[in-house]
Formats: C-alpha cells, structure tokens, sequence
C-alpha cells in the first residue's frame, strides 16, 4: 500500500467533499481548485474553493491518513481549539466543519478558513535576514499572541473537555510519559541518548506556572503574515494542556533560528522573555526552561523517528520522512549540548 | 542513516511512480524519470549499506565498552565486550551487533540513574557515555548530506 491509495485521489476528495458539505448545507455545492500543499509533514494539507448557498470560500482541507506521521488522527481537537479561539483576539483560522468518521472522507478530516498572508519559513538556504522594521513588528506579534494564548481562559470556554487531571505538579511528567510511550511504538532500534535524555528529564521534573493551552508547535513556519503582522496561527495538531514554558521552549529551538541567533528569526531571547513576561503575566523560570528546550529536543528527535518509522512500515512514501530520520542524530547532539548548558 | 536501504530505493522508485511522473507533461522528462526507477531497482539487487561506514560505528562501541567494563569493575548489568568481528560477515550481521551494544548500552543508563554509586564513580561511567554518545553523533553527522528542508518545504532550489 502507498499513501497514494491511502489518501483518495483528487476526484475522490472532490466528490465526497461535494456531498458532504450538501448535506451540511442543505444545497449543492461545487468545488474547484483542490491542490496539495508542500507544506505540512503530517495531516495531508489542501486548498480548494467551494461555491457555498453563500457565495464562493476559499478554505484549507486537512485530511489525517491512518498511514500519516502521528497516526491515528483525531480532528476534533484541532477543530474545536480553533472554533473555540477564534471568538478571542487570538490570530486563528475559523474551523469550520469536522468529522473523525472513516465513512465521510476515509479518513478523519475538517475543513477551515483560508486565512490571507504568507508564511515566512525557518530554513533558510542562502543566508536571508529579514528587513528589521519587518522583522520587529513581526516579533511583537508572535510573542503578544503566545502571551494571549497563554492567558486564555480554557476552562470557561468548550475546552475545558481536554481537561484529564492536568495540574502545575504533573503536566511535565505527563509529556514526558507522552513521548515515551510514542517512542516506544517508533523506535526501529536503541539510541543510548533516548534513554541519557529520558533519565535527566525524570530527574529535573519543574512545576508549571500555570496549566494553560499549549500549542505545541508555535514558530515561525506556522503563521500567516501580512505587511509584517501576523494574520493567523497555523497547525494546532499538537495543542494540548500543559506549561506555557512548552511553547517558549519550542520557538527557542536551534531548528527555527535559520542560524540567526534570534528566536524563530524574529527577536532575541532576552527581548522575548521581557515583551512576554509583560503580556503573560507569567515569571519564565531559566530552569524551566532549559526543562522543556531539553524535552522539545527529544519531541523532535521523536518526531523523525515517527519519520523513519512510517516510511519503513511501507504505507507511507513521502520522501520527507525518511530525510527526517537522518537528522535524528542531529537532534541528539544539541539535547546534549542543551543539558550540559546552565540554565 | 535510519531507514533501510531497500525500503529507501523502493521508496523513491514509487515516489517518482505515483507522484512525480504523472505530474510531468514532457514525454522525455517522463522517460528520464523511468530511467531512474529502473536503475534504482537494478541497484537494490546489489547493493547494501557500506560495511566500512558500520565498521566505524562499532569501533566507536568497542573503544566506549572496554571503558565502561573497567569502570563498572563487575557491577550493573553485564554488557558485551565490543569486540569486532574477525571474519567476513554481512552489513545486516553488522547492524544486528551494533543494535545489540546500544541496546546493553541503554540498559546501562537505566540502571546507573537508580543504581546508588558512589557520586565519582557515577561521574566517571557517565563522562564515558557522553564521548561515546558525542562521537556517534559525529560520525553519524560527519557521513550525512547537506540537509534541503528548505527546498522540500519550498518545492523550489535557490539559484
């Protein structure tokens, strides 16, 4: 089996997404325009546009493969994170319509805006910086929006059914058990530093601040911008309840400076603490910190694992996932570099 | 390099199969790319991961096992002494030997975080494991290509 024949052909996607969105809407509806983005390393990402009783909209189709990278998918969660943070001053894509119902799509899917802007990436082949006043308004965007992601209100709101006893003592060791079990389904053979990595983690467990939303993928590559504000805050697959200090870790990984220095290419680290510690109401802890630099070093470790291991299981040909997996060693190297560093 | 070397040809040859060449609508492009699925397969019926290149990780092994044998002086869990094969042996019998000294290798992390050793003889085991698991990382990204994320997010080369 390829991810050809798992994923449906574009006439496939095309004639049951007609359907389905008929009967949501109570009308015909035609599509045109459906491609495949090269972005995206896990959900299938499409754009389409849908002739609605409304008129035409542009929207965004992510399809969850059962032979996908973080398989199996559910879409709730993404569509509810989304729905639920666009009634906020959150940058977010409204999410329209979702079912993890194999009999609709073959595959759990939803459907969401298509938010305007381009996507500034963090690979950068030829040296590129950004012009400054771009690259400063951009910063103050990106942090104030984790700040207020941060600072929302989850369990007043829909999302409060992601709460499974998540407290400020446990959600550290909680991801790490997360991880490890994954590890655990991946790994095709033994690296010492999973387990150098593991140990240390278990030993310097922090408690969180606050439990709040965690988007668990927040860096540059996955937000919309235009003229040098952000539009909207892209791919919510890994949002969870956890530490803020999660994301902060995340965005200040070596993988999202493009050799900068700089925090996602956007703004040091001190200036981002700072604008943060103002906008989130929250003290960042360097232990802490170097905590989840540490953890999200191993979540990506673990990430091109999954790489290798869903390219080898033979149902999944996307040649990125096996370009992942020969970074693993990569990754190994800065979680040690990153744990003999003082916090 | 993670992947198996068949699953990695048979893979690029059902890439370019499925996704690649009926996206092309040149005849001679689309030849060409034929042309490679076809070598691809004729080089999976010979080739294998380089022996030399696993040789060197097992070297690396041995060096960190002899180490660690004499810190341990007969304590923890028994690992294996590193040695090299003497005789002619395949890279899967190879790669089996180098997946069983990291496998003793993880057992012995585990073990050391709760065995109680004396603070300096911790120390010592573990400055062992950190050069070894630093060389292996260097070799491993000594022997990688150039990564080009950029161009497969970008589905486009610099010029």
């Amino acid at each position: 089996m390829t991810e050809t024949t798992a994923l449906p052909t574009d006439a496939q996607i095309e004639a049951r997404l007609a359907a389905y969105l008929g009967e949501q809407t109570g009308a015909p509806v035609a599509l045109r325009g459906l491609r495949r983005f090269p972005v995206g390393f896990s959900w299938a990402t499409f754009g389409l546009t849908a002739s609605l009783p409304d008129g035409d909209r542009d929207l965004i189709l992510r399809l969850g493969p059962d032979t996908g990278l973080f398989a199996p998918y559910l879409a709730r969660p993404q569509y509810l994170v989304q729905k639920v943070l666009t009634q906020t001053d959150i940058k977010v894509p409204d999410a329209y319509w979702y079912s993890d119902d194999p009999a609709v799509m073959g595959m759990p899917f939803y459907l969401s805006e298509k938010a305007v802007g381009e996507a500034p990436i963090p690979f950068v082949s030829n040296g590129a910086e950004f012009e400054p006043g771009y690259r400063d308004s951009l910063a103050r965007d990106f942090v104030d929006q984790l700040a207020a992601i941060h600072r929302f209100d989850w369990k007043a709101s829909p999302l409060a059914e992601w709460d499974t006893g998540q407290t400020v003592e446990n959600v550290a060791a909680r991801e790490i058990d997360f991880w490890e079990h994954l590890h655990d389904r991946w790994a095709t053979r033994p690296y010492p530093m999973v387990y150098r990595a593991l140990t240390w983690l278990r030993a310097n467990l922090p408690v969180a601040p606050r439990v709040s939303i965690v988007h668990g993928d927040y860096r540059i590559g996955n937000f919309l911008e235009v003229d040098g504000r952000i539009t909207a805050i892209l791919d919510w697959e890994l949002a969870h309840l956890g530490d803020p200090h999660e994301d902060l870790g995340w965005a200040f990984l070596p993988q999202y400076s493009g050799n900068s220095g700089l925090v996602c290419r956007l703004i040091s680290r001190q200036d981002f603490i700072a604008r943060y510690q103002d906008k989130a109401g929250i003290t960042v802890d360097p232990a802490t910190l170097k905590f989840y630099i540490v953890l999200n070093l191993f979540k990506i470790a673990m990430t091109q694992l999954a790489g290798v291991s869903c390219f080898e299981s033979g149902d999944f040909d996307d040649m990125r996932m096996p370009a992942m997996g020969t970074q693993i060693f990569a990754a190994f190297r800065q979680i040690q570099k990153a744990i003999e560093e003082d916090a | 390099m993670n992947n198996s070397l068949d699953r990695l040809l048979d893979g690029m040859a059902s890439t370019l199969r499925t996704q690649i060449i009926p996206k092309l609508d040149d005849d001679f492009a689309r030849g060409q790319a034929f042309g490679v699925i076809y070598m691809l397969n004729s080089i999976r019926l010979r080739a294998d991961w380089s022996i030399d290149f696993l040789k060197d990780q097992l070297a690396l092994q041995a060096t960190a096992l002899t180490a660690l044998n004499a810190a341990l002086r007969g304590r923890g869990p028994a690992l294996p002494d590193g040695a090299l094969p003497q005789a002619l042996v395949s890279a899967k019998a190879l790669q089996d030997l180098r997946d069983a000294n990291d496998r003793a290798i993880c057992g012995l992390i585990v073990w050391l975080a709760d065995a109680g050793l004396p603070a300096p003889d911790r120390a010592a085991i573990e400055t062992i494991l950190d050069r070894y698991m630093t060389d292996q990382a260097r070799h491993e990204l000594k022997t990688s290509a150039r990564p080009m994320f950029a161009e497969m997010s970008r589905g486009t080369e610099d010029a």
